[in-house]
């Protein structure tokens, strides 16, 4: 839910009770002040009647209102007590129940007794009550009109710096640093936040740099020791008279050395991709890319007597780097070159924004969700290090694509959506 | 032919020192930026490696030193950061080679041989080897003046052989120097052995004589004394 429709409804919520109980309020004053109001106007009516009665020059019957109820009786019994009363009566005019006043009054003139009735109906006064809540209607209505108007322009200009913020950290990217930096703005609080947001983003960015280097370093300084035991191997090898067990711990090591080789140059690689530190961009065409990585693999292929099949509908233009281009489809292809049977197929096919690469083989030996993760690899004594399917799905994923593995007909199928294409 | 070791990590430089004496080269070897600019002022080289980070200085500023004063030695950069910019930077100063740490010595040994070879004869030298004459300008093999027709693999792998005569290489080192990073990829053994044995066909059929002795199946030796 937006700030803005948060403190509207806060807002609502208040005032729907506040109004209604000052409309509440003002319904009893304003309902006394009525009351009194008539009751005043009553007494007047009565004592004009007296004035009246003093004025007659022979006893008589008067009607006083229009309506007839108010009139000027002669009696012969007088009343108990002045009766000032509200009663409901059946008003045939306005054809429903209508409250009335009564002040019924007896007045001694010359002998005779007369009983001044004066009956008003309260009709005005109900409607003007009526009236009030109408208003106080209106009046809620105003206000919340005027909560969502004032809203709208508070986040127009006193909100503007937040979403500017906001704006920025989306974009925010880390190994494009200098480019963030939050300015200075009129608003306190803003300008809290976005000192925060410096500091905070200067201190990633630092440490990022560090992990950044100390990765690509680690992996360098294991390179020099590295190149000297393979330097003495070189030199143990040629030592004239070794033993057979001998040169099968030479190999061992060798071998051994030749994977931590492999693994920390995929790992350095890693470390790059994901570091986004490729980040030339250039137009591909997958399909030829494709073709001259099937080029260079050509003879892996025929040696392992496998057939290609090509199925390229449109040509595949994706924006990415050149270099994780090539390491993309190169590892895709290793891969369905490496774990393919001899006279097995690679399929390859594409459309306007997916490749699809496929090969025969043997069925999975791990879970299909374990496959793009790191080191998780199906035959624990192949030389590969069980990296090349995480590049892959590093390298997809740096670039807003999608990879999806498929089994169809026992064969492995490899998905890339390139998403946003055009 | 005498060569020039640039190299900060004693015990390589020492491995890399060693080998190529075992090869009959002169060696000569320095451990900073300061004395091998020193050394390259004042003696000529057949070829010089070089490592890019070294104690007092950046191992690109002596190829810059070397191409200034119009030497024209064979240059080798052996480095431990495998970066493409190092690598294209060194070879547009002029560097012949590029060979990322970690690197086998018979790969270094054939790399620096080539480079020689290259510098010295502008390419046109036949390798003589018994009865097998190899012309690398022209990518042929003659057994006794007889061409042998090889692919391309069989060829590098000839060649590596002979430019490693007398020396024990393992199949990894083969694997390397034929796929080179590719190598870790694949099967590379069960293929070197196919292109082993199609190359051992080829040659016995113009009458050459098996030099490529097998090493408790780890490896080879080219073994002129076989």
């Amino acid at each position: 839910m937006k700030l803005i429709h948060k403190t509207t409804l806060y807002y609502v919520v208040i005032s729907v009770p506040l109004v209604g109980l000052a409309a509440f309020i003002s319904y009893f004053v304003i309902k006394a002040e009525i009351k009194n109001g008539t009751k005043e106007v009553l007494y007047t009516d009565n004592y004009n009647a007296k004035h009246m009665i003093r004025s007659f020059s022979h006893p008589q019957n008067i009607t006083l209102s229009s309506d007839g109820y108010s009139k000027i009786k002669m009696v012969s019994k007088p009343l108990d007590k002045t009766i000032f009363i509200d009663t409901l009566i059946y008003d045939p005019i306005e054809e429903e129940t209508v409250e009335f006043t009564f002040l019924k009054s007896n007045y001694w003139y010359k002998n005779q007794l007369y009983q001044i009735d004066i009956i008003k109906n309260n009709l005005d006064a109900e409607e003007l009550l009526e009236g009030l809540w109408e208003g106080f209607g209106i009046l809620l209505l105003f206000l919340g009109f005027g909560y969502l108007l004032l809203n709208w322009f508070i986040s127009k200009t006193i909100w503007k710096p937040f979403y500017k913020t906001i704006y920025h950290l989306e974009n925010y990217e880390i190994n494009q640093h200098e480019n963030f930096q939050l300015v200075k703005v009129s608003t306190n609080e803003f300008n809290n936040l976005n000192k925060s947001l410096n500091t905070m983003t200067n201190k990633i960015q630092e440490v990022f740099v560090q992990h950044k280097e100390f990765t690509e370093n680690a992996s360098h300084e294991m390179q020099t020791p590295l190149a000297v035991i393979k330097a003495n191997l070189s030199l143990l090898m040629q030592t004239s008279n070794l033993t057979e067990v001998e040169m099968n711990s030479i190999q061992t090591i060798e071998n051994s050395v030749k994977k931590l080789t492999a693994l920390n140059r995929t790992l350095l690689l890693l470390t790059k991709i994901d570091n986004q530190q490729f980040s030339e961009q250039v137009l591909i065409n997958f399909t030829e890319l494709c073709d001259n990585v099937l080029k260079h693999y050509s003879e892996l292929i025929s040696l392992k007597e496998i057939n290609v099949e090509k199925n390229f509908h449109d040509h595949l233009w994706f924006t990415m780097n050149p270099t994780l281009a090539e390491i993309l489809i190169s590892n895709l292809i290793q891969n369905a070159i490496r774990h393919n049977v001899k006279g097995g197929k690679i399929k390859l096919s594409s459309t306007i924004n997916s490749f699809v690469i496929g090969n025969t083989g043997e069925p999975l030996s791990i879970p299909e969700s374990d496959l793009f993760i790191r080191f998780r690899k199906g035959n624990t004594t192949s030389d590969s290090v069980g990296l090349g399917l995480s590049i892959v799905k590093s390298i997809v994923e740096n670039n807003q694509c999608n990879i999806r593995y498929e089994n169809l007909n026992s064969s492995h199928l490899f998905i890339i959506d390139f998403i946003n294409n055009d | 032919m005498k060569i020039l070791v640039i190299e900060d990590e004693t015990e390589l430089k020492k491995s890399i020192e060693q080998y190529l004496i075992l090869e009959g080269f002169l060696v000569e070897s320095v451990a900073d930026f300061k004395s091998a600019s020193l050394k390259i002022e004042d003696y000529q080289y057949d070829c010089i490696l070089v490592d890019i980070s070294l104690p007092y200085g950046n191992g690109l500023d002596l190829i810059r030193q070397l191409k200034k004063n119009q030497s024209n030695v064979g240059i080798i950069i052996i480095s431990a950061k495998n970066s493409i910019d190092d690598k294209i930077i060194g070879l547009d100063l002029g560097a012949d080679d590029y060979l990322p740490k970690p690197f086998s010595l018979a790969e270094l040994n054939s790399r620096i041989k080539a480079v020689i070879r290259r510098n010295n004869f502008n390419g046109n030298i036949k390798i003589q080897f018994n009865e097998i004459c190899i012309v690398p300008e022209e990518r042929t093999v003659k057994i006794n003046a007889e061409k042998v027709m090889l692919t391309a693999k069989e060829y590098d792998l000839l060649l590596f052989f002979v430019m490693n005569k007398n020396r024990v290489v393992s199949k990894n080192t083969i694997a390397e120097h034929l796929w080179g990073d590719d190598s870790d990829q694949m099967d590379s053994h069960d293929f070197i052995y196919v292109h082993l044995r199609n190359l051992r066909k080829k040659l016995a059929v113009k009458g050459c004589k098996d030099y490529i002795q097998n090493i408790y199946g780890i490896g080879y030796n080219f073994n002129l004394e076989r």
